[in-house]
């Protein structure tokens, strides 16, 4: 990160370390994001992720290190003084007032004069389609409504920063998907800069300019959704976003010449054997061999109908395997095939004429592959 | 959560009420303290205070009328309590069971508690009095008592008529915390157990009991350092008579201050009351604590 | 479990015998009020009043002659005294319960509060006693009005903290990221959020002052401070020689406090339990 970038950071989080008594949870977080960009906390749950959001929004205090908002230090301000808005995973609207007053309480407290504040609770209303609404209490409201609402007491004071806890969390499977759509549509109408925190891969997949996924209090990998997915940095990574999650398995690796020869046992016979002319994994040198876990993600292993093109030999290599159970999930068709020690998924077309306990060749795209060290789960 | 502002804020917010406590409790309770080592007496004319160190304190505690006193008062306290307790529990049992008027009987006992114990003390002083007292002409009536008797004017009778009208006014308390425990003795439990062929009886002290004893400790240990206070009901009621027979510890302390003005001698009476009371109070938390804690409440 | 009849036989006369005790003293305070002099001092009593003499309640509620005016004294100081107390000590608990259960503030102290009401009064009396009778506030509304907010105060903490321990406190977040303060926060959303509780205990407080006698009958002495408490122990002691006076002093006294309890019932029960119960 040059010194350019850091002075244009919306947000700036250096070497932040909370502990609760002897207990770390969050453990040197360096975070840069830049305006405009839309930042997802991801991991699962216990990862510190909402608690990193706090330490952000200045409700919980931090132990060490420093926050920059828009170029200001803000590690010791109230969480008022940050210019910052939050959408809360419960919405949080205040149970005794209308629509119209949760959304100006902001400005309100700010004493901005009335027509001023109203002028901008229907410009906020308008965006968000909940004119309609102004006159309710939250209690008559739907949950999306209420999500709505929430969003327009963040968006109406016009915040450097937008902080989303789990927004979504609390709705339906359905509406879940409508209003990923929605947070989408306004953060590309507003270009606002928004941290939002899931423990939804999916939801971080489709939202984020940048992921954020955090493990144990350690922030295990920043980078673009396509980043993440193709080049995840660890094994934790890897399983974790995506799903079905990535193949991880355990086979060996021995650079011949111009390709790495990758041998993956299976249960029933003879290792599967793949040749990887790509650069394969760095630290092999010509002639080793190593152990090593094998990365591929579920499409990289297809059924031959998917690949018209039919098999180059080199990215797209074919081999048969024993399908161990089959599940058909309408768009896909999903396979099982126990492969290097763990139950490897391929993802086959939905009308691939296959069954259980068939063998089946199946093409495995060698592009996406992705090497890790077993002890350690970093990417080599 | 945040640092320095709330620590801050959180002694703002206490303050005033603070003051007010500190006002009117602690720095009475360190007066009084302080009191009790001197010969300070109430009166109109300034009189030199001499502190005379634990002087009070030996007499306070070598005085067989005080010791009667604390007697008197724990006799009081034991026997309205331990009614209340078992008054209540059974009261408790029976409006946990379904019958018509219910509900009506359940809105009824609140009504006790809800006399001001002073009326309570004049409605049953009227209800004992010797000559015109419904209670006489009840028993009477009913052929249970032949003669017209002075149920507090008489020593043998006294504390035990005002324990009777303690426990009216007190049992619905320890009724409605049993009640609101009962509610939660999960059926399953009481079934599964007369499926066992544990009686009506058994279950109750195996399974009923153990289940509701903790909120109900916790009310008997409050009633407990009420009722070790008592002072109002005696006033009214007996004035600590006859013969003293009735005259408890407050009672005590309140005359020795305001019929003899002897404020140095009663604020040690006053301390060994309030020590009394201060056990009762910390073994009140503790069961308040291990009761929350157990979460059964 | 369906019962046999004996059972049911033994349920209902149970029932039946707790309403009688329960009620019975009440009822007869009543009877009493409304009978005829002589009545009352038949041997033995005539139960059923011969007729029904209303005429105690009439001279109660009237300023002319002692006895109202004693009365209507009372029952006015009683009502300042109880109200004011009972709003001194809410807008001094509400502030404190929010910092026990949002500010962090130790329940040790919490405790402490507690247990200076649940010490027995004669420990405090004779320094206040002292203190007002140097200041000239003997006998002074406003002087039982500030004891009874020490004593409601710390009861009243107690029961607002438990109530606004179970409010969300996300919303109170929000309200601060919004810049609120946090005077603003506790009048614009949490107070609206807590009006129940605040009733519930508003109301139990009043009852409490109502009923207080120790420091009432100490520090007044006369119709411009004593309350009802104090006045009918007076009617008691004194030489009213009809019964039935005192009876309908009982009665009306009682009224306020009955009413509250019968029609808030659920209520009062639930602070009840949870105030002894809960720590």
């Amino acid at each position: 990160m040059n010194a350019a970038m850091t002075q244009d950071a919306i947000l700036k989080i250096s070497s932040l370390q909370k502990r609760y008594g002897e207990v770390n949870v969050l453990k040197d977080i360096d975070i840069s994001m830049a305006p405009g960009e839309f930042l997802v906390l991801v991991g699962p749950s216990g990862c510190g992720k909402s608690t990193l959001l706090s330490c952000i929004s200045g409700l919980t205090d931090i132990s060490s290190g420093t926050i920059h908002i828009a170029g200001r230090d803000r590690t010791n301000d109230e969480p008022a003084d940050r210019d910052i808005a939050m959408v809360f995973q419960s919405y949080a609207l205040f149970p005794n007032m209308s629509v119209e007053r949760n959304i100006g309480f902001g400005l309100e407290v700010r004493k901005v004069n009335e027509a001023e504040k109203k002028r901008k609770v229907a410009e906020v209303a308008d965006l968000l389609k909940i004119e309609h609404l102004l006159h309710r209490r939250p209690a008559e409201l739907s949950g999306g409504q209420r999500q709505r609402v929430a969003m327009g007491r963040a968006l109406v004071r016009e915040p450097k920063l937008f902080l989303f806890d789990e927004p979504l969390s609390n709705l339906d499977a359905k509406l879940r998907v409508t209003m990923r759509t929605e947070i989408k549509r306004i953060h590309q109408t507003t270009g606002a800069s928004i941290v939002y925190v899931t423990h939804d891969q999916i939801e971080a997949m489709t939202l984020a300019s940048r992921i954020v996924v955090m493990k144990d209090g350690v922030v295990q990998q920043i980078g673009t959704p396509q980043e993440i997915y193709n080049k995840p940095v660890n094994a934790f990574v890897a399983d974790f976003m995506g799903a079905p999650s990535m193949n991880l398995m355990t086979g060996t690796a021995t650079r011949e010449g111009e390709h790495v020869r990758l041998q993956i046992p299976t249960p029933e016979g003879p290792p599967l054997e793949l040749f990887d002319y790509g650069p394969g994994p760095e630290t092999l040198a010509a002639g080793d061999t190593a152990e090593l876990t094998i990365g591929l993600r579920p499409e990289a292993m297809t059924d031959l109908g998917l690949r018209s093109g039919g098999m180059d030999g080199r990215t797209l290599q074919s081999a048969d395997c024993l399908l161990d159970v089959v599940e058909p999930a309408g768009a896909d068709t999903y396979a099982v095939v126990q492969l290097g020690g763990t139950e490897a998924v391929a993802r086959l077309s939905a009308d691939a004429p296959v069954a259980a306990g068939q063998r089946v060749p199946i093409a495995f795209d060698l592009s996406k592959i992705s090497y890790f060290d077993i002890a350690s789960g970093n990417r080599l | 959560m945040l640092g320095r502002r709330q620590k801050r804020e959180k002694w703002i917010l206490l303050a005033p009420a603070l003051a007010v406590l500190a006002l009117i409790t602690l720095i009475p309770l360190a007066n009084t303290l302080w009191l009790s080592f001197t010969d300070t007496r109430i009166s109109a004319l300034p009189e030199p205070v001499h502190f005379i160190g634990l002087e009070n304190y030996v007499y306070a505690l070598t005085d067989p009328d005080f010791q009667e006193a604390l007697f008197r008062t724990l006799y009081f306290t034991i026997v309205s309590v331990g009614l209340e307790g078992v008054l209540g529990v059974a009261v408790a049992v029976l409006l946990n069971q379904e019958f018509r008027g219910r509900t009506l009987l359940r809105a009824l006992i609140i009504l006790p508690w809800a006399v001001p114990t002073i009326v309570n003390a004049v409605a049953w002083r009227l209800i004992y009095h010797p000559d015109y007292g419904a209670l006489n002409s009840l028993l009477f009536q009913l052929g249970i008592i032949s003669d017209y008797r002075s149920w507090i004017g008489d020593p043998a009778t006294a504390m035990n008529m005002v324990i009777l009208a303690d426990v009216w006014k007190n049992f619905p308390l320890v009724a409605y915390v049993a009640l609101a425990a009962l509610q939660t003795v999960p059926e399953d439990l009481s079934k599964a157990a007369a499926i066992e062929g544990a009686g009506p009886w058994k279950r109750f002290c195996s399974i009923t009991l153990p289940w509701i004893a903790g909120p109900l400790m916790v009310v008997m240990v409050l009633r407990t350092i009420e009722a070790f206070r008592v002072f109002d009901i005696i006033y009214v009621m007996t004035g600590g008579g006859p013969a003293d027979s009735t005259k408890t510890a407050s009672f005590y302390v309140y005359q020795e201050y305001f019929n003899y003005l002897r404020s140095g001698s009663g604020a040690s009476y006053a301390v060994l009351v309030a020590g009394i009371s201060a056990v009762l109070i910390v073994f009140y938390y503790s069961v308040t604590k291990r009761q929350t804690a157990g979460g059964a409440a | 479990m369906r019962r046999s009849l004996v059972q049911s036989i033994l349920l209902y006369g149970c029932a039946l015998l707790l309403a009688a005790f329960t009620a019975g003293p009440l009822l007869w305070l009543a009877v009493m009020s409304i009978s005829a002099p002589t009545d009352l001092t038949e041997v033995p009593l005539r139960w059923i009043p011969s007729q029904l003499d209303f005429s105690r309640y009439a001279a109660l509620l009237s300023l002319d002659g002692g006895n109202g005016e004693r009365f209507l004294s009372a029952l006015r100081n009683s009502i300042l005294t109880a109200g004011g107390a009972t709003a001194a000590a809410l807008l001094l608990a509400i502030p404190a319960a929010y910092a026990f259960s949002r500010r962090q503030a130790s329940m040790v102290l919490l405790f402490a509060f507690l247990a200076t009401i649940m010490m027995p009064p004669i420990t405090y009396v004779l320094p206040l006693y002292s203190t007002f009778s140097s200041l000239g506030l003997l006998n002074h509304t406003v002087t039982l009005i500030i004891v009874y907010t020490a004593m409601l105060l710390p009861f009243a903490t107690w029961l607002m903290k438990a109530n606004i321990d179970v409010l969300p406190v996300e919303v109170e977040q929000a309200a601060f990221m919004e810049g609120a303060g946090t005077a603003y926060t506790i009048r614009q959303v949490v107070l609206p959020l807590a009006l129940p509780a605040i009733a519930a205990t508003a109301m139990l407080s009043f009852l409490v002052a109502w009923d207080e006698f120790f420091y009432a009958l100490i520090f007044t002495n006369d119709l411009s401070a004593k309350t009802l408490p104090v006045a009918i122990a007076d009617f008691s002691a004194g030489r009213v020689t009809d019964y039935g006076v005192i009876a309908s002093v009982g009665v009306l006294a009682t009224l306020p406090p009955a009413i509250l309890a019968i029609a808030f019932q659920k209520f009062i029960v639930s602070g009840l339990v949870a105030g002894s119960v809960k720590g």
